[in-house]
């Protein structure tokens, strides 16, 4: 304490010590000077020996006052001040170190935080580990033998894991059976399930909005506390109470202005009056990241839309509702489980049917549900798995540009070095002078690096939204990611500064003092063997790693382009794709077609439309099958699509054979059929499907009857329910032909002249005169909707060729640095070679040939290593092997010629050098 | 300046901080005084280094053991003076005795023939 006073009063009188240290040396030279002539000295002698014997006065200066002040303090600003000047005079040096760093950084911290929300964060809720999610697991089933099983009808998903299937769905009565029997292991458990979108209207405005059906315990067993109001009690969810709703807080400031003001309101959820009693807290976002509910509803709200809803919570063997739970100080996940699993297991097997049902039995499992739920997980842990590999490689190669950077630059200054130490400098003092630099460079890398970082998120949030509405998925910036990549620069910043740091300083001063090019040993590059140097092994390994990533980068983008050129069967372009769903903002069932079909006149009626259609779904997203028979004997794998007129026209679907549906094929009319080319041909041998007959079983509901439909037409095949599946059997179905009540949301397609863009206000404005109640919702182009489906390959093909672009320019540099290192070093040899007869020629051959050594032996260990590792990404390529020779070779030959394009300045530079300066240079 | 000593013996370490505490005892003397005392004291066998010994007083005066002020010295110069404190002395008597310890102790190590010679 007393110190720390001292050096601190003394910091500030310093100028004024320094004068007296000053005073006291020069009296002491005097002092000196004078006996050195009393004994008989000549002045200046005297004078001299004084200056001798008192040796190096700076480092004096300097020891004596280390222990008045924070010298390692001011010096530090010193070298940071040195290290500023350096640099600025070094620019491009400055430039490609710190951005190739802090472009590694940022895109590491971008892909990680992304991560990190994805499949890191535990849900933002009180005391997160000790949420459980309840799932089961079975023995596959629904093919060939081990057909049978419990779950006949399902609303939700169920994974392959192994050789066994998971899901997290379960009856609502084996909700009530586990709630029952939870009470000793689980202080809660409570039920939730995605409502799809629900038309929410408020203050007559009408828009769609993620909704949420959830159990009354939902809110209790998560712990939250409302933000306003209060959330659901187990009251609330019961058949008869009172419609009430809780919103998200983002979704409440947005409609009402105000969370406050929301409570208490009345607002029309699909035409049904509801009662806002509270918000959720602002950091909730529901618990699966892969949705965030807007609206919550208690389960047995379902009932108020759909009568029939009822059957759900009755019907043991429809599996719908997801359930979680909360474990109590002291209980285990195994313990819970194995309390839960007998009452499961007896409940379950009274749903059975048969013996065969019996013999394949779900098994009920927890998990760990401090996560939330894993969709997202599932969806994005392997593309970002690959992604983080990819940036990971790009550090890589940053780090190793920046320690080549660094090597080169201390042997640069080496003379420099040699200069000071000679000047007295302490060996230590210049040591850390280097360091300060390097450090200087990583954390000016790191703070760009977080504006890196910060873009990149932004720029990734947009890749994988790609357009769509409603895309839930928030990365934020992970400070411990921007630490720890910091760090690594930082030590890679380190370990290169200090390497030729303490090279550099090494004591021996004369043969630095002069030139250095004597000094050097001749350099190996004759050697057809040689012994690489430092910076060469950081330029193979550059190089072999800027291969994996173009290789990555090749395979993805062909793959891309493979699934961009499969013939679709309709034409993609100037066709603009929107969703109204009538039905659900209370339109009665009976006029609804007619709506339908008005507006789909009154759009056709827009100057610059072409032509206007509609049908239940667009082709690339649909997929609804019904049991289809012909003659008595059923079809395979038929698809059905409710079209409207035109539909065939305004898609440029060609017709084979016979007409398309038009607008008089209505209800009452004669039912018909188009069916596709496909369907006609594997279904009727002879070819000639018109005037023939199908019927669909069951009447497009469960247990309705049959409907017939003549065939009027035979459309050619094309695409239907994704771009990479098998083109099916299509169905063609006039809707209005449709059950009423089987009529639901339809997406309109317009062919326009231009940009379809353009037409969305008119669009907007004609349903909003036609029904105000009917919000227009996914609004996008066709193509648009195309490349959605093909997302992932397309945000792989664009950051991989970004990521491999940078790691080849960055490679590039290395490259550049060292060779023109390596002229520069060998400026006399070079001169003195073509003094003696040498052609231009000859020297650029002879730098490229080193270039051209360095990038085969990046090659040499890229290849392996490509072939190795391409095989990771075989899940993501389509109609294409991970080994592709044609990727490989491509991204060879890029390298290569990139490498001699890099080469080439600093080969010409040598062929430039004039003999006479060189030699003279000496 | 004086003849040479054939040789010169090294300073160990810590003994300077002593030959300045014990040099300031008789009274006040600036740097150079210092060095020279110290020289002619040892018969040339101890050399202080400049390099050291200006550190050295500093560290002292850090310590509180020497106090320093600015003087004119018998030449008429203005010289940076030290003397010792009431601390310093103390440190000095702990100092020497320390070494007298250490000096038999390496005379008894060194010379054993001698002690039972006398």
């Amino acid at each position: 304490m007393t110190s720390l006073f001292r050096k601190f009063s003394w910091w500030r009188q310093r100028r004024r010590r320094e004068d007296e240290l000053r005073e006291e040396l020069q009296f002491h030279l005097e002092e000196e000077a004078g006996e050195g002539e009393a004994a008989g000295l000549s002045s200046d002698d005297a004078g001299w020996a004084a200056r001798r014997d008192l040796g190096n006065v700076t480092l004096l200066r300097e020891d004596t006052r280390m222990l008045w002040s924070w010298l390692l303090l001011e010096q530090l600003g010193q070298d940071i001040r040195y290290g500023v000047r350096a640099m600025s005079r070094n620019r491009l040096f400055t430039v490609l170190a710190v951005l190739s760093l802090a472009l590694g950084i940022g895109a590491n911290t971008a892909i990680y935080s992304f991560m990190d929300s994805i499949l890191l964060r535990s849900l933002p809720v009180s005391d997160p580990a000790s949420l459980v999610a309840v799932r089961w697991q079975s023995k596959p089933f629904g093919s060939g033998t081990t057909n049978a099983f419990v779950m006949r009808s399902m609303d939700g998903n169920t994974y392959r894991e192994g050789s066994s299937v998971v899901s997290g769905i379960f009856p609502f009565p084996a909700f009530e059976r586990l709630k029952g029997a939870s009470s000793p292991v689980l202080s809660v458990l409570f039920a939730h399930k995605p409502a799809g979108r629900v038309n929410v209207m408020i203050k007559g405005e009408a828009e769609l909005a993620e909704g949420e059906y959830v159990s009354g315990d939902f809110f209790r067993g998560l712990a939250l506390t409302p933000a306003v109001g209060r959330l659901f009690a187990a009251d609330d969810d019961r058949a008869g109470a009172v419609p009430v709703a809780v919103l998200s807080l983002g979704y409440c400031e947005r409609r009402f202005g105000d969370a406050v003001n929301a409570t208490g309101q009345q607002i029309l959820i699909n035409s049904v009056p509801f009662t806002v009693v509270g918000v959720t807290p602002p950091e909730f976002f529901g618990v699966d990241p892969a949705a965030a509910p807007q609206v919550y509803l208690p389960m047995h709200a379902s009932l108020l839309f759909d009568p029939e809803a009822g059957r759900a919570f009755l019907d043991p063997n429809y599996y719908w509702v997801e359930m979680m739970g909360r474990l109590p100080t002291g209980v285990g996940l195994a313990q819970a489980q194995a309390a839960l699993a007998g009452p499961f297991a007896r409940w379950v097997a009274t749903t059975a049917a048969d013996d065969r049902e019996l013999a394949n039995l779900p098994v009920i499992r927890l998990e760990e549900g401090a996560g939330g739920l894993d969709s997202l997980r599932r969806q994005y842990s392997k593309p970002l798995y690959v992604l983080l590999a990819m940036v990971g490689l790009l550090l890589a190669i940053a780090c190793a540009n920046t320690a080549n950077l660094l090597l080169a630059r201390a042997a640069a200054r080496q003379r420099e070095m040699a200069v000071r130490l000679s000047l007295g400098a302490g060996r230590w003092r210049v040591v850390r002078q280097l360091l300060t630099e390097s450090v200087l460079l990583a954390f000016l890398s790191g703070a760009l690096g977080i504006l890196i970082a910060v873009a990149g998120i932004q720029v990734l949030t947009l890749l994988l939204a790609n357009g769509r509405e409603g895309f839930t998925l928030h990365a934020e910036l992970n400070w411990h990611v921007l630490g720890v990549t910091l760090v690594l620069s930082l030590i890679c910043g380190v370990v290169f500064g200090l390497a030729p740091a303490l090279q550099s300083t090494r004591p021996s001063l004369m043969p630095m003092l002069r030139d250095r090019s004597v000094a050097e040993p001749r350099s190996r590059l004759r050697d057809w063997a040689p012994r690489l140097s430092l910076p060469q092994v950081l330029v193979v390994a550059q190089i072999g790693i800027s291969l994996l990533l173009l290789v990555g980068a090749g395979l993805f983008v062909r793959t891309l382009a493979n699934l961009q050129s499969i013939p679709l069967g309709f034409n993609r372009d100037h066709v603009l794709l929107f969703e109204l769903n009538a039905p659900q903002a209370g339109y009665p069932e009976s006029k609804t077609a007619a709506f339908y079909a008005d507006l789909r006149r009154r759009f056709s009626e827009v100057p610059g439309v072409r032509e206007a259609t509609l049908s239940h779904a667009s082709l690339i997203r649909a997929g609804r099958s019904h049991p289809i028979t012909v003659d008595g004997r059923p079809t395979r794998a038929t698809r059905l699509l409710y079209t409207g007129p035109r539909f065939f026209t305004t898609t440029e679907i060609p017709i084979l054979q016979g007409r398309e549906i038009a607008d008089s094929d209505r209800q009452g009319m004669p039912q018909v059929a188009v069916v596709s080319d496909l369907f006609a041909r594997s279904n009727f041998g002879d070819g000639n499907a018109v005037g023939r007959h199908i019927a669909v079983a069951g009447g497009m509901t469960v247990g309705g009857p049959s409907l017939v439909f003549e065939i009027v037409g035979v459309a050619a095949d094309a695409k239907y329910g994704g771009l990479k599946r098998e083109t099916p059997p299509v169905v063609y179905l006039s809707y209005a032909q449709v059950p009423p009540p089987r009529l639901r949301e339809m997406t309109y397609a317009l062919r326009t002249v231009g940009d379809p863009l353009h037409y969305v206000g008119t669009v907007r404005q004609i349903v909003h005169e036609a029904d105000a109640r009917v919000p227009v919702t996914s609004v996008r182009t066709q193509a648009a909707d195309i490349d959605q489906t093909i997302n992932q390959e397309i945000v792989f093909a664009r950051l991989c060729s970004a990521f491999a672009i940078l790691a080849l320019v960055i490679a590039c540099v290395g490259l550049y640095a060292t060779m023109a290192y390596a002229v520069a070093r060998r400026t006399n040899e070079i001169g003195l070679r073509i003094a003696l007869g040498a052609g231009r020629g000859i020297v650029i051959w002879m730098v490229l040939r080193e270039v051209c050594v360095l990038a085969v032996a990046g090659l040499a260990i890229g290849v392996p290593a490509a072939l190795g590792v391409s095989r990771l990404v075989e899940s993501f390529l389509f109609a294409m092997k991970p080994n592709d020779p044609r990727a490989i070779a491509a991204a060879a030959a890029i390298l290569l010629t990139a490498a001699i394009v890099a080469g080439y300045g600093p080969a010409r530079r040598a062929s430039r050098v004039d003999p006479m300066v060189a030699l003279r240079h000496e | 300046m004086a003849e040479k000593p054939p040789f010169r013996v090294d300073l160990l370490r810590g003994t300077l901080d002593l030959l300045i505490l014990r040099t300031l005892l008789p009274g006040p003397s600036h740097g150079h005084a210092i060095a020279k005392h110290i020289q002619r004291t040892s018969e040339d066998l101890l050399q202080v280094e400049t390099g050291s010994l200006y550190p050295a007083l500093y560290r002292l005066e850090a310590k509180g053991w020497i106090a320093a002020s600015w003087e004119l010295s018998d030449k008429g110069k203005r010289a940076r003076y030290y003397r010792i404190t009431a601390k310093g002395q103390q440190q000095l008597v702990n100092e020497q005795w320390k070494w007298d310890a250490f000096a038999r102790a390496m005379g008894l190590l060194l010379k054993p023939a001698d002690q039972e010679r006398t």
